[in-house]
């Protein structure tokens, strides 16, 4: 405790002198508060101007939201949400019939499982750019190895332009996506199926329940939880969007913007330009924060309902 | 640690392990053929892309590592990573460990502050970011992305090292106190190295995003002798669109490593990558 002798040094010195602890703080809110916090408050402050980056700001309310939800963007925003909740309703299906099965398998195996949980986890150490490319190459109409595969045992008919044919680009990439990230959902449901205790199969089996309705009267319900936390992840993942499909489509999101989502009409907004009046830093600031708007409200409500199942 | 569990009959085990098979064959092959075609000539990835190379091109490699210029990539790659965990071990450890073990008001608002930032992806703060950084004349720096990436792991670095800091039974505190260890002391010697696995997880976790990502580096870096890793690949499919055996080998140079570290050390990995979401 400090001394009760008055001195010159000032209260906020005398605060840090007491509780010097709170400089160990300092740093880290330092940088969060100036390189998250700040910009982030920023964001809402620009999404009310219209402002090319440099030069002066022209103050304009709720203008670019008007352009947004009723203006020259609405066709391109409406178009990338639907893109943006099909993107999520596939890959969350696609993680849960194919991570719980796989998981499932893995669990009931008796050996093998520590080889193939290294296997399935390898895409999701990759960086998603370079997958893009990848599977750029692989799915190249003529020469990509997918398309020869297909001609080499027979199937003519599937050997078509995966990237180039606007009903199946998004799918195509939404696959894509899943052949990387599929290995995340797999090895989280594996853990939840070992965190079952085992007095609840025991008690199940000596009712003289078999394999199948083990699954669905034990196993499913106690990885509610689970499957709650995966499905805010990929509803997050899939609203956050871009590299792959940049990687595989370019930031125009072709073709004939089949692929466009969000993110990438974020980017094109913010830093490609569309010409015309859509352009511009403070649109993109709105749609960044039109995007925030639904991913923080439906985040917290699926999270809510996660902690309502907990046991 | 085996416990006992439903373990289906022989039957469904072979079952089970076909579809294992199957689906380890899928994930398999992208890299199988991207290996095979890396070592292959252009004309032969086009007419022969299946079969063995005629003659391994191992040269393919050095081209592509010279034409790509990956010494610098993988140079500035591995300065952001390694830089970004560095200090954001630094910084966010020190901060959990007050936000953990002293009580003060305004401890919980803190906390909560920092929390907050889960729910808030970076990316979309990104126009003022961007003008934030030009006008503080860091943009096309790595040390821009030192910042942004630092900033950007602190929520759940501090919310995993919060958790591990309040575990560790005050005893240990009090006895150093006694003998006589300073606040930076009782940090630095006792209270690090008792959440090692808590910082390893973290490092990793951050130490594969700041590796593998493209975006910022993207926004950010205009000059190519600083470009990462992915943004180098991008640059180089830009110009050697038609060499695929110059594209397979570059994706080669830039997987593999990752690849073999991985292999070595997958549990970890494992572990780093998907904490947060694995209870327990």
């Amino acid at each position: 405790m400090n001394s009760e002798i008055p001195t010159r040094q000032s209260s906020f010195l005398l605060f840090i002198r007491k509780h010097n602890y709170l400089l160990l703080v300092l740093p880290a809110l330092l940088l969060y508060t100036v390189f998250i916090i700040y910009p982030f408050l920023n964001s809402i402050r620009y999404s009310f101007f219209e402002w090319s980056g440099v030069g002066p700001m022209t103050y304009i309310g709720l203008g670019n939201y008007h352009t947004i939800f009723f203006g020259a963007l609405q066709e391109f925003f409406v178009r990338a949400l639907k893109h943006n909740l099909f993107a999520f309703v596939i890959n969350f299906s696609l993680q849960t019939i194919f991570g719980l099965g796989l998981a499932l398998a893995l669990y009931a195996v008796t050996k093998g499982s520590n080889l193939y949980k290294t296997i399935f986890f390898l895409p999701n150490t990759l960086s998603t750019v370079i997958v893009g490319f990848l599977w750029n190459l692989l799915l190249n109409p003529q020469w990509g190895m997918v398309n020869r595969f297909f001609e080499m045992v027979g199937l003519d008919f599937l050997s078509r332009p995966w990237l180039g044919d606007p009903k199946l680009a998004l799918p195509t990439i939404l696959a894509v996506s899943a052949w990387r990230g599929l290995g995340f959902p797999i090895l989280v449901y594996l853990a939840a199926l070992l965190a079952i205790p085992e007095e609840y199969v025991e008690a199940a089996k000596i009712d003289g329940a078999k394999g199948f309705q083990i699954i669905r009267h034990i196993y499913i319900p106690l990885i509610l939880p689970t499957t709650f936390t995966l499905m805010t992840l990929s509803f997050i993942w899939t609203f956050n969007m871009f590299d792959l499909i940049f990687a595989l489509q370019g930031a125009s999101a072709g073709p004939n913007y089949a692929t466009d989502v969000l993110g990438t009409l974020f980017y094109r907004i913010t830093f490609g330009g569309m010409g015309s009046s859509a352009t511009g830093m403070g649109l993109g600031a709105a749609i960044a924060v039109v995007i925030f708007s639904v991913l923080f409200p439906v985040s917290y409500l699926l999270n809510r309902i996660s902690k309502k199942f907990e046991l | 640690m085996e416990l006992p569990r439903w373990r289906p009959g022989k039957l469904t085990q072979i079952i089970l392990h076909f579809i294992l098979l199957a689906y380890s064959i899928i994930v398999l092959y992208p890299i199988g053929i991207m290996l095979l075609s890396s070592v292959k000539g252009t004309r032969e990835i086009f007419t022969n892309p299946y079969g063995w190379p005629a003659s391994l091109r191992l040269d393919n490699y050095s081209k592509a590592w010279k034409l790509a210029n990956f010494s610098v990539y993988f140079q500035n790659s591995a300065f952001v990573s390694v830089m970004t965990i560095l200090v954001l071990l630094f910084v966010s450890s020190m901060a959990a460990y007050v936000l953990a073990r002293f009580e003060f008001r305004g401890n919980r608002a803190l906390y909560m502050l920092f929390i907050s930032g889960l729910m808030l992806p970076v990316r979309l703060a990104v126009v003022p970011l961007f003008t934030m950084i030009r006008d503080i004349n860091l943009l096309d720096t790595r040390t821009a992305l030192l910042m942004v990436y630092v900033a950007s792991g602190i929520p759940f670095s501090i919310f995993l090292l919060v958790n591990f800091f309040k575990s560790i039974p005050k005893e240990i505190e009090e006895a150093a106190i006694i003998d006589g260890c300073g606040l930076f002391s009782i940090y630095y010697r006792i209270m690090l190295p008792l959440i090692g696995p808590a910082l390893a997880t973290v490092g990793i976790y951050n130490f594969i995003g700041t590796w593998n990502d493209f975006f910022f580096p993207l926004i950010f870096l205009r000059t190519k002798s600083k470009y990462t890793i992915p943004l180098g690949v991008m640059q180089f499919f830009g110009e050697f669109t038609n060499q695929w055996d110059m594209l397979f080998s570059s994706l080669t140079i830039a997987i593999v490593p990752v690849i073999i570290i991985f292999m070595v050390a997958s549990k970890q990995f494992i572990r780093g990558m998907t904490a947060g979401a694995v209870k327990g």
